[in-house]
């Protein structure tokens, strides 16, 4: 595999929970890199970065959700995503986004991210 | 106008159990009613949104309803009631105190202060030169201490407009302010308090109308270190900090909250009086704090046995 074909591995596909909010810091820098949301079938990962000034999103460990679970929740000043889209729909980031992170799923059913997406 | 500092700030939330589990592991106490309590009474209000008897909310969704400031006594609820009522409605809720807003269109409560005296005592630091604070064999460091908040000690709003801001608060209630972001905001205090700041704002866009941050006062910045760390143990994101600011010179720790706002511990802020000319600088990352850390996992130095003489 070539370096910037190298993956890295979040979790288990089995780890995620339906409609639940799961953060992951694989490079162990303190902060989450990035996010997934489990929506059925489909995995939501966007980057842990608000548009509105890079903070973190969370405020607890792996709370990425609002109370009813729909909507993405920015811990700093409230701002709220559509978990479909990354797109802000109310708060400081309106009009802005959350960058989509492009996780696979192996065949040993682990989630995995290109190692170089950390990076940027 | 003796009002003389923040009594509460009441929040609408969408997760009350999430906020109610926050602002105890915070260190505040659950008084009932969704009181959440620092030492001396001062306190944070957590409500559900839907909460008829709440303000109106903000158009821009901020989940803060209402601003209650503590005055001394009827005197100064008569005169607030009698400036304001002369352009705003000026409500007399059943408890007698006042519900108003402000010129920016934050919802304020004015009432007889609940902030009770109290006294602790203060961070003892041994300096070579100075007079000792600690006797011999008092001990300072205590892995097992809880600090908790002491006092509800300012809170930050983003507003379109900062000099109405600074009008409304300067001429109608009589705030002074100590000193000044240029081209963000001035740093105010009411006239009842010496604390270099009760009140501050952040000029943005008007979609951002809402709470930036509010924080309490701990007893010193140990005890900030301390409480900050146990937070951040339980879970809890780090927003900015630890550090120390220059205006105010407070220590700060801010973290990411459920509130939609900061919620900091703060220590050792400066106090000014009435002789105190205000500063000026422009808002930058030196202008904002002397320095500031990153919390790591606690570490100690090791390492293999030096290797044997031959």
């Amino acid at each position: 595999m070539t370096p910037e074909a190298e993956l890295v591995t979040l979790c288990g596909l089995d780890e995620l929970i339906d409609s639940e909010s799961r953060g992951f810091d694989p490079l162990q820098r303190g902060r989450d890199a990035l996010f997934i949301v489990k929506r059925g079938a489909t995995l939501k990962a966007y980057r842990n970065r608000c548009p509105h000034q890079g903070a973190s999103l969370p405020w607890r460990k792996n709370t990425y959700l609002n109370a009813d679970g729909s909507r993405i929740v920015c811990g700093a000043h409230g701002a709220l995503f559509d978990i479909d889209t990354g797109q802000c729909v109310q708060g400081p980031a309106l009009g802005q986004a959350l960058e989509p992170m492009d996780v696979h799923l192996a065949s040993d059913g682990s989630v995995t991210l290109r190692l170089k997406d950390l990076y940027r | 106008m003796n009002i003389i500092g923040l009594d509460s700030l009441v929040f609408g939330v969408d997760d009350v159990k999430a906020c109610a589990r926050y602002f105890t592991d915070y260190g505040l106490t659950a008084a009932g009613d969704g009181r959440f309590e620092a030492l001396d009474g001062t306190a944070v209000v957590i409500r559900p949104q839907d909460d008829a008897s709440l303000p109106a909310a903000l158009e821009t969704g901020s989940m803060l309803r209402k601003t209650v400031y503590g005055v001394t006594d009827q005197e100064t609820l008569d005169a607030i009631a009698a400036e304001l009522g002369s352009d705003r409605d000026v409500k007399t809720l059943d408890d007698g105190s006042l519900e108003t807003t402000d010129d920016l269109g934050f919802a304020l409560g004015f009432q007889i202060t609940v902030r009770k005296k109290i006294s602790l005592p203060g961070e003892t630091v041994n300096s070579p030169g100075a007079t000792v604070q600690r006797p011999a064999n008092i001990i300072a460091a205590d892995p097992n201490a809880a600090p908790k908040p002491r006092s509800l000690s300012h809170v930050v709003y983003f507003v379109p407009d900062a000099q109405k801001f600074e009008s409304f608060y300067a001429e109608r209630l009589r705030f002074v302010t100590t000193d000044r972001f240029t081209g963000v905001g001035p740093f105010m205090r009411p006239a009842g308090t010496q604390e270099h700041h009760t009140l501050f704002c952040i000029q943005t866009p008007p979609f951002m109308l809402g709470c930036e941050h509010f924080t309490f006062h701990m007893g010193g910045p140990t005890e900030l270190m301390q409480a900050g760390k146990q937070f951040a143990d339980k879970g809890y994101e780090t927003f900015w900090g630890p550090g120390r600011h220059v205006f105010g010179s407070n220590w700060f720790w801010y973290f990411n909250s459920p509130v939609g706002c900061h919620v900091e511990y703060d220590a050792d802020m400066d106090l000014h009086d009435d002789d105190w000319v205000a500063r000026e600088s422009n808002m930058s990352a030196d202008t904002s704090q002397i320095f500031r850390f990153t919390l790591e996992e606690n570490w100690a130095p090791s390492g293999p046995p030096p290797p044997k003489a031959d």
